[in-house]
């Protein structure tokens, strides 16, 4: 009764049993499945943390929704690089203007890399003064700037500040000018010389009366954002704003109501035409036609909208100041830009400051911005430079920046909150009522608050 | 010691424990299946609960979901935006299942009258806005729809002498004008899945009907429509569907317009999460659109016998 040693169940040490048994295919492809998967998972963890970028060659991650952006800071390496220790290449992605922040902030969520440089367009920075976004992932130009001082203008600065600290450097002082057509005017006896907003309504309505003509536009279409914006320019110029530096509401205020009664009146009147939007078919109908011989718009109107639209009436345009109003105001106002940013707290985040700051606040750089894309200095002292002084022969060969200097003192700040979006979309809804005459200009601003009220806050 | 020496000795090390083959069997069904349940765990259920989970928070996008409870939840029945949006997303609904279903039906019955020349060329023309990009049905109508220069308003004026509707502007006209891109675009889709059922109602019932002397009226409602019960029930149910989740059309045309009057729910949502950062919020609404949705796709299913056989 032997016990035969293939009845052990535990065998004994040093048994055959024990011995690692050689890896089968089967095993293998088992573990290697594995360590890839635990690779790939630990990848998808995050990457270990990477020292600061002091020198060298560096690829920043460069965002924007223009590629005239995009034309302007490649054309501008060589000047970073005369001003760092960094040898510059951009990566460069190209979006619409509200994907851009949706990704940088999807980016964020899945920990994967956010841009090192990114173009905000103005009407996008309220999503990210939402909590604290813009802390978490924007770089504060507060100190960098600070040595500028009173040279980068308050009023472009104002748009992408929150709690004191600036978070984008913005493209432009997109100023509100009036744009004529001084054919026109000459030829239906209109003087170009206005001084208030009152006389030009009367000679405007007078002149729809006469030949049909319009002498402003206001946007009534489907675009929230340019309804409002019609109105706004006014309103601003009027010394009315949305929001306080705070980020409170301070529509609820005479100027907003008075502000609309004149575009309410001036539709009466047929002074002010309505158009679908400012940049396509219905505002070049009414261009083309000659029922448009004059609007108040800002400084890039001329690149996006006049030019492309009617080019064959170059030279025929002329741009002045705006009208004053009698109750008090600004020069003018300020609408649109772009603002760029800077990743925080990330490898190249010095770099890409420097890269910003060597070539967007510089006076060279914004003088080539100026030459290049048309954007007016966000430095005040550069708007002095005779480097501007171009004639623009679409204006009949007037030196447009003469216009833009006399008035780049008076410009109002432009405050915005996480709150924007919701502004737009009642005030906008109430405007159009308004100017429709279903609701008095009291009533549309008292009902845009009241709306506001409702849905902000959530 | 004799109990072990009873003890079956192992073959070799590699041998596992015996597996019958009815075991494998009750098995390999579900290891076939499992791919649907991982997918259907991880892109389904898990984004459901994380949205339920998501609308108890208040989250900007970034950093932690802070937990406010119901709050969400609340703020939707004091929010008249929200409130604007059911009731559009509600006349959005009632035109697809009152007005376009019947359409597409009386579509697929006139494709399918005997001796229609070029059957197949009209079935393309009422597929092709399906397949047209919404980028494009939105630039095309906004040029129809133009108050000062569009073709709507030239039309009109030509035949009527009237012309200046504003078709994007006026609250009441705004939500016409989707309702005509809706019923444009859609109409053709739904056509195809009717002229499929009408193709397998047997002739012989037309018929016998026939013989029995009714007309076309009668052949109508008392052979079609029974035999095209099941697929009127399954257009109707999707298209109440995508009626309730309709994005495209109101936030190409109108972008909600003007004060919300033309706001879905589906909007209301995107608004919410990636216009104001309000991704709690926006979950909420989310979680109150699929409730309802669910429920009364359930009701539907049930009221119409759908997936049922007699």
């Amino acid at each position: 009764m032997s016990t035969s040693p293939r009845l052990h169940r535990v065998p004994p040490p040093g048994s055959p049993a024990l011995r690692p048994r050689p890896l089968s295919r089967r095993d293998a492809l088992r573990l290697g499945g594995l360590g890839a998967g635990a690779s790939a998972l630990l990848a998808a963890c995050g990457s270990p943390p990477s020292s600061p970028v002091t020198s060298g060659a560096v690829d920043l991650g460069f965002w924007t929704h223009d590629e005239g952006y995009q034309t302007f800071f490649e054309n501008g390496i060589p000047d970073a690089e005369a001003a760092t220790d960094f040898r510059y290449s951009l990566d460069v992605t190209r979006a619409g203007a509200a994907d851009l922040v949706t990704k940088l902030l999807a980016q964020a969520v899945a920990g994967r890399d956010t841009p090192d440089v990114i173009g905000i367009e103005i009407g996008q920075f309220p999503r990210l003064q939402r909590g604290d976004l813009a802390e978490r992932l924007l770089y504060d130009w507060t100190d960098h700037v600070a040595a500028l001082g009173d040279d980068l203008l308050q009023a472009r600065r104002a748009p992408y500040t929150k709690d004191g600290k600036l978070y984008a450097l913005d493209s432009d002082t997109p100023m509100v000018v009036y744009y004529l057509r001084e054919d026109l005017f000459s030829q239906y006896g209109l003087p170009t010389d206005v001084g208030s907003w009152d006389e030009i309504a009367q000679v405007g309505a007078k002149a729809a009366a006469d030949h049909d003509v319009a002498l402003g536009v206001l946007a009534s279409g489907s675009d929230l954002g340019q309804i409002v914006q019609g109105y706004e320019m006014l309103l601003r110029q009027r010394g009315g704003a949305f929001f306080d530096a705070d980020e409170q509401l301070v529509l609820d205020s005479p100027e907003a109501v008075e502000v609309l009664q004149f575009a309410v009146d001036g539709l009466r009147s047929g002074f002010i035409t309505t158009v679908n939007d400012f940049y396509g078919a219905s505002v070049q109908a009414g261009l083309k036609s000659g029922r448009i011989a004059g609007m108040w718009m800002a400084s890039w109107y001329s690149a996006f909208g006049l030019k492309p639209n009617v080019p064959e009436q170059s030279g025929a345009w002329r741009l002045r100041a705006l009208p004053t109003w009698s109750g008090g105001g600004f020069a003018t106002a300020a609408a649109g830009g772009t603002g760029f940013a800077v990743g925080v707290d990330q490898p190249e985040t010095q770099a890409a400051a420097d890269f910003v700051a060597s070539t967007w606040i510089t006076p060279e750089g914004q003088v080539r911005r100026f030459t290049e894309l048309t954007y007016l200095p966000t430095l005040r002292s550069v708007f002095d430079s005779p480097e501007l002084e171009v004639p623009d022969e679409y204006f009949g060969g007037q030196q447009v920046i003469d216009v833009y200097r006399g008035i780049v003192d008076d410009v109002p700040d432009y405050y915005q909150s996480p709150d924007s979006s919701i502004l737009t979309d009642v005030l906008s809804g109430h405007l159009i009522s308004a100017y429709r005459g279903d609701e008095t200009p009291a009533q549309a601003i008292k009902g845009a608050i009241e709306d506001f009220t409702n849905q902000a806050g959530r | 010691m004799a109990t072990q020496e009873t003890l079956p000795a192992p073959t070799s090390t590699h041998t596992r424990p015996p597996r019958t083959r009815s075991t494998t069997a009750t098995r390999a069904p579900y290891a076939f299946i499992a791919p649907f349940y991982v997918l259907f765990v991880l892109f389904m259920l898990v984004p459901i609960l994380a949205s339920v989970y998501l609308s108890l928070t208040s989250w900007v996008g970034l950093g932690t979901p802070e937990y406010v409870g119901l709050r969400n939840y609340g703020n939707l029945l004091t929010d008249s935006s929200f409130h604007k949006a059911l009731v559009n997303t509600l006349i959005y609904v009632a035109v697809a299942v009152v007005v376009i279903v019947p359409v597409s039906l009386l579509l697929a019955t006139a494709l399918n009258a005997r001796g229609l020349r070029a059957r197949d060329a009209f079935r393309v023309v009422y597929f092709v806005p399906m397949v047209v990009s919404p980028i494009i049905v939105a630039l095309i109508f906004s040029l129809v729809f133009d108050q000062n220069y569009g073709l709507a308003n030239a039309a009109l004026k030509a035949v009527f002498g009237v012309g200046s509707v504003d078709w994007l502007g006026q609250p009441t006209v705004a939500k016409v004008a989707i309702s005509l891109v809706m019923l444009w675009r859609w109409s053709g889709y739904l056509t195809i899945f009717f002229l499929a059922g009408l193709q397998n109602v047997p002739k012989d019932l037309y018929e016998a009907a026939s013989l029995d002397g009714a007309g076309w009226w009668r052949s109508f409602t008392s052979v079609t429509l029974p035999a095209l019960k099941p697929v009127t029930a399954f257009v109707a149910v999707t298209s109440f569907i995508s009626a309730a989740q309709i994005f495209d059309e109101p936030f190409l045309l109108t972008a909600g317009g003007p004060s919300d009057q033309t706001l879905s729910v589906a909007m209301f949502i995107y608004r919410a999460a990636f216009q104001r950062q309000q991704f709690g919020y926006a979950a909420a609404a989310g979680v109150v659109l699929f409730v309802v949705v669910f429920l009364v796709s359930q009701a539907f299913n049930r009221l119409l016998g759908i997936g049922r056989t007699k």
